[in-house]
């Protein structure tokens, strides 16, 4: 009896010392010495994983891109690779552990999210040759603050703004008698919202409710909100930095969603849901609608989709359709608003359209073997000779003002209005996660309230859209922070 | 045991003291050296990683990392997996320990008894007749253990920390006991939001299992009937609704339903106004559509199961009840439906909860909604839907985590309860 | 032998009404897929410019490019993982569920009883929770990009839900094994001369189901294959752009393809096989 207790008890304290003795080791570690990462001495013999959008792969602008560094590079031995994942992943879930990228091409909000667990690299900005290049304001959007020091995460390379695309080839002959009434040789339907309205009325009940004028799914948060921020409503206050001062309602945001509500009304149904966002491609091109709202990275897109339409109805040579789809597609800045939030006022005064846009950029992951070729790989992608290349096969508007400025038209007018204020990039932090849902709830019942029976809509004076919208608000507020 | 520790002999203590040490003294090479391999792997694994891993399942880690400095600290979340999984690992370990001293014993009777250690080809071959089982059950049991009990043991021990928000790796986190309860339970708007969506995901699972158990059902006595010529071909429909992936059907019916969809199309066609069948005031058309396109999809697999039970049918049993004259109607409600409840309640339980927690439905048709009087939920959003608002898009993983052990615990007892009253559990040899 | 049979209008009513509800089953099936089989022929991407559940033209452009164009979406290689994955899974998975079923209805042992229960109760526990601990459980085994990983997991998880073959190994006679077990076979030998012919179309339902669920999930491979060559079809086609709706659909469709051929070479299995009848002689 006793010899087996002793035996157990010496088998199972053996086990226990072993446990305890391993154990506490494992406690103990050498206190890690932090060190600077950005020594400005290449890693030689590295491989770079680099996430890149999948516009540029399909367009072959990242092809040229990778071939052109590693060549550049070859004598270091620095290798850039396609990371070859999805161009949504998530650093934070794969970074850590080792099967993230080393260098990411994303937008700022999704970019910034990953700042709050470290994962990724703050940057000597200051040391690429485009940090003069690019606005203060753009650079802000990667800017934050920790212990009183501001650290700069990404680089900008893209703004992304709504604009307005529309058909030229689909304009009324006469618009140059009948819509041009500040003869500014601009049709006034793409230069004022209630000019919009009303051709956009005009047009529905002159095809008997077949054809529209501006189509647009009004739930999308990305493109309502901007509505709201134009009458003063924000996302955060403190600069989109607190999340305990949510202002959709703020100044007078209610006027933004009675222009909704009346854009609805000369829409269809489809506004309700997302049939525009996907239709819109196909509509525009084949003609039931004049014009949508969207940003500029699609713009291949809608030519692709036009050109193809051109070849189908019109017999056009491949080349032919292309050029008179890049003649007739024009995307333009986003119309005036009444200052009264009233779209049948088309003689009152007008406020400037500030809409929800964001900046895609690079960053270096935190986890990245070799930073030092990281940082040079960005360098080079963000280089004026990359980035003007990549305007050109992507058409998206560069945030480098000397690329900007050669290429003029929109990309420079976008610059203008990000630096004008007119571009409200969203919060860089990770409470914007929450907005969205509540947001949506509500465009999508704004959009259906012109559509319900008269006695049955919810959103008939000014009054009961500001407390909607206070609502909403408290939502976001509530998913922010009751269960924190 | 008392008496083991009474009567055991010098053997069985070399067993005690180190696993394999008494087989081999009874010269039972094969298997001592098993027992022994096991001894030595455990300690080894102890050694490396196992002790580290056991501390850890209690610090959560000390110290934080910093990526931007290159400083690698300890990551709490995967501290605590693997700490779960050395438990495992030991607990599995004392199971090996204390059958090594029970098998070590045996030996000792049989021998004492006049008989002869048992040789390691016998104890193969015993293996496969009346231990069939345990070589049976050893590679289920371990991988359940593994890809299933530990995510839910992990789970479960989630709701006692602090894991979510702001504090996610490389923030360190800690244990706290029952505080998520307490928030929980403290929260005004959480218990009608909790009761209303309980309410209709008890009535979801009960009408789902019973539309598709019964439509399943129907459709395979349709198909047996003697009359039907060409089977396969008549089976292959529902084949065909079963080999599309369900988020695909998912998306394609939302597609169907939505405003610029097909079905809209005609109805606007016809000059009435459009139906918005799953927007956001479409509480029981959605609710019926959901209905609906589960049927659809959970039919050709009931389908199928109806189909293998009946082919198992005692045959001889319809023909007597047919010399005594029973009706089509009569065999089905004596004959039939007895026999397929008998087969299949455990299968009916697995398919009430399986809708009960069916995510996929309302997540992909009614997405993305947050209706007045729900808090962060929609009117057809089951629980798990808002457990996946409230945890996964909040990243509040510890609070998800204590609602879904409530949800679990209310589901579980319910369940077990059933089954356990159920003839396919208390008479499992009623056709036998 | 020439004996005329009398028409019971009765039955022939009957079978009447039987192949008019097997035509509305069918149609109520066939349909939805029937317009994801049009959609693929679509000569435009966009699902738009449709006419109602009808395309306005139709090529067989995007089979081409879904198997040529794989500079972006490579379906071909997306397919192949996907299959080697799912066969795996489905021969694992069959193997470890009817050992376990056999075993939980035969066999009477201490723990029998426990065991049924907390599998039962194992399936209730909300399934997404636990994803986050077996992707961190796979990134420390380093089975992140890597098929085994996912066939480990789907192996692991099929034998909970051994219930519906448990079910029917219990409505086979006891009195066939005993018969066996007199003759001195061993229970494995039991098993494999008796039960297995016995339960063919329980094991291609098994086959059928264990193959299928790996095949069409998504959420799993998502979280678990990070890099593009290693991704399942279901994966891959999630991640299809917007304006490839017809795309989307022609590899939906070729997706059912493999289960369609699977069932078919499986079907006479399932029905076949005819227990009570095999005892009574």
């Amino acid at each position: 009896m006793t010899r087996n207790i002793a035996a157990l008890t010496a088998h199972v304290l053996v086990l226990a010392l072993l446990l305890g003795i391993f154990g506490s080791l494992s406690l103990g570690r050498d206190e890690a010495r932090a060190q600077t990462k950005f020594t400005g001495e290449l890693e030689r013999n590295v491989t770079l994983r680099i996430l890149e959008n999948d516009t540029a792969k399909e367009k072959g602008y990242f092809r040229e891109l990778l071939d052109a560094f590693n060549q550049a590079y070859a004598s270091y031995g620095i290798v850039a690779v396609d990371a070859n994942m999805d161009q949504y992943t998530d650093l934070e879930q794969d970074g850590p552990y080792g099967y993230g990228p080393d260098v990411l091409y994303q937008a700022n909000d999704a970019l910034m999210k990953y700042t709050d667990g470290k994962h990724i690299q703050p940057l000597p900005v200051e040391q690429l040759s485009c940090y003069d290049q690019i606005s203060p304001e753009a650079w802000e959007a990667y800017t934050v603050e920790y212990c009183g020091e501001d650290y700069i995460f990404g680089v900008p390379v893209n703004i992304q703004g709504p604009l307005l695309y529309y058909r030229k080839d689909l304009l009324p002959e006469n618009w140059r008698e009948d819509w041009d009434r500040d003869r500014d040789d601009v049709p006034d339907m793409v230069e004022y919202w209630t000019e919009l309205y009303a051709y956009s009325k005009q047009v529905r009940e002159e095809s008997g409710g077949s054809k529209f004028g501006y189509m647009k799914s009004l739930f999308d948060t990305y493109f309502s909100s901007g509505f709201l921020f134009s009458y003063g409503g924000y996302v955060f206050g403190a600069g989109g930095t607190d999340p305990s001062d949510i202002g959709f309602s703020a100044g007078d945001a209610s006027k933004g969603a009675w222009v909704l509500r009346q854009l609805a009304s000369i829409m269809n149904q489809d506004c309700i849901d997302d049939t525009i966002t996907v239709n819109a491609y196909s509509m525009l091109a084949n003609g039931t609608y004049f014009a949508t709202m969207t940003t500029p990275d699609v713009y291949t897109l809608f030519i692709d989709e036009l050109a193809k339409e051109y070849m189908r109805a019109e017999n056009l040579g491949e080349a032919d359709a292309y050029a008179k789809a890049a003649e007739n597609l024009v995307a333009a800045d986003i119309p005036k608003l009444p200052a009264s939030g009233d779209l049948e006022d088309r003689d009152g005064e007008t406020v400037d359209s500030v809409m929800m846009g964001g900046i895609n950029g690079y960053a270096i992951s935190a986890y990245t073997k070799a930073p030092n070729a990281a940082l040079a790989f960005v360098d080079f992608a963000t280089s004026y000779e990359m980035i003007s290349r990549r305007n050109e096969l992507l058409g998206i508007v560069p945030a480098r003002a000397d690329v900007a400025t050669q290429a003029g038209g929109l990309s420079e007018t976008v610059n203008a209005n990000l630096m004008a204020g007119q571009i409200a990039v969203m919060p860089s932090i990770r409470a914007v996660a929450q907005i969205w849902t509540p947001c949506q709830t509500f465009f999508s019942d704004l959009a259906k309230d012109p559509f319900r029976l008269p006695e049955e809509q919810k959103y008939q004076t000014l009054e009961a859209l500001r407390r909607a919208l206070e609502a909403v608000d408290e939502q976001i507020y509530a998913a922010i922070h009751t269960l924190n | 045991m008392r008496e083991l520790m009474k009567n055991a002999n010098g053997r069985v203590t070399a067993s005690m003291l180190v696993m394999g040490l008494g087989q081999l003294c009874y010269r039972q090479w094969g298997k001592g050296l098993m027992y022994l391999a096991v001894q030595i792997g455990y300690i080894f694994y102890l050694v490396t990683v196992g002790a580290r891993d056991l501390f850890g399942f209690f610090t959560l880690g000390s110290v934080e990392s910093n990526p931007w400095y290159g400083i690698e600290g300890d990551n709490s979340v995967i501290m605590l997996i693997m700490g779960v999984l050395a438990w495992i690992v030991t607990i599995l370990y004392i199971a090996v320990y204390l059958s090594n001293i029970k098998d070590v014993y045996a030996t000792q009777k049989r021998v004492a008894a006049g008989g002869r250690p048992a040789r390691f080809r016998e104890e193969l071959q015993e293996l496969l007749d009346g231990k069939f089982y345990k070589t049976v059950l050893f590679v289920p049991v371990v991988g359940v253990c593994v890809f299933n009990i530990l995510p839910v043991v992990f789970m479960i021990l989630v709701a006692f920390t602090n894991y979510g928000g702001e504090i996610v790796p490389p923030a360190l986190v800690d244990w706290v006991g029952l505080e998520n309860f307490r928030k929980i339970l403290a929260l005004g708007e959480f218990a009608p939001t909790f009761f209303k969506i309980l309410g209709w995901n008890f009535l979801w699972a009960l009408l789902s299992t019973a539309i598709n158990y019964f439509g399943g059902l129907s459709l395979a006595l349709l198909l047996n009937k003697k009359c039907v010529r060409g089977k396969a071909f008549w089976r292959a429909f529902p084949i065909l609704a079963y080999a599309i992936p369900g988020f695909i059907t998912l998306l394609g019916f939302k597609f169907m339903f939505s405003y610029g969809g097909p079905i809209n199309h005609y109805i606007t066609e016809a000059g009435r106004q459009a139906i918005g069948f799953l927007d956001l005031d479409a509480k029981w058309s959605a609710r019926i559509i959901g209905l609906l396109v589960n049927a659809w999809i959970s039919i050709p697999s009931s389908m199928l199961l109806a189909t293998g039970i009946l082919s198992n049918a005692d045959q001889s049993q319809y023909e007597a009840a047919r010399l005594d004259g029973a009706g089509a109607f009569q065999q089905f409600r004596y004959l039939t439906l007895p026999f397929v409840v008998f087969s299949t309640t455990p299968v009916l339980i697995s398919q009430f909860i399986g809708n009960f927690n069916n995510f996929g439905i309302f997540y992909f048709l009614r997405g993305g909604l947050y209706i007045d009087g729900y808090f962060l939920a929609s009117d057809t959003d089951l629980l798990i839907n808002w457990l996946y608002n409230l945890s996964i898009d909040n990243n509040y993983y510890a609070i998800g985590a204590a609602i879904s052990l409530i949800i679990f615990i209310i589901t579980s007892l319910i369940s077990l309860a059933v089954y356990v009253a159920s003839p396919a559990y208390r008479q499992e040899e009623t056709y036998r | 032998m020439k004996k005329r049979k009398p028409i019971h209008w009765g039955s022939v009513a009957d079978t009447a009404i039987t192949y008019l509800l097997l035509l509305a089953v069918g149609f109520v099936f066939f349909f939805p897929c029937l317009w994801l089989i049009l959609a693929s022929f679509s000569s435009s991407g966009s699902i738009y410019s449709f006419q109602g559940f009808f395309p306005s033209g139709y090529s067989v452009d995007s089979f081409r490019k879904l198997f040529t164009d794989t500079a972006m979406y490579d379906y071909p290689r997306w397919f192949g993982n996907s299959l080697f994955i799912a066969t795996m899974s489905c021969i694992f998975g069959t193997m470890l569920t009817i050992l376990t079923a056999y075993c939980m209805s035969r066999f009477r042992f201490k723990s029998r009883k426990a065991l049924m229960k907390t599998t039962l109760v194992l399936g209730m526990f909300p399934s997404f929770m636990g994803m986050t601990a077996v992707y961190l459980l796979m990134t420390q085994f380093n089975f992140i990009n890597n098929h085994w990983g996912l066939i480990l997991i789907y192996t692991a998880g099929a034998p909970l839900g051994y219930m519906v073959q448990k079910g029917f190994f219990d409505s086979i006679p006891n009195t066939i094994d005993e018969a066996a077990r007199l003759d001195g076979a061993t229970n494995f030998q039991v098993f494999c001369k008796i039960h297995l012919p016995l339960s063919m179309p329980m094991i291609v339902y098994t086959a059928l189901t264990s193959f299928t669920w790996p095949w069409s999930d998504y959420i799993l491979p998502k979280l678990l294959l990070k890099t593009k060559d290693t991704w399942t079809v279901a994966v891959g086609l999630m991640s299809l752009g917007e304006t490839e709706f017809s795309r989307f659909a022609a590899g939906s469709i070729f997706i059912a393809v493999p289960i369609v051929i699977l069932y078919l070479c499986l079907a006479k299995h399932l029905i076949s096989g005819n227990v009570a009848g095999a005892v009574k002689e």
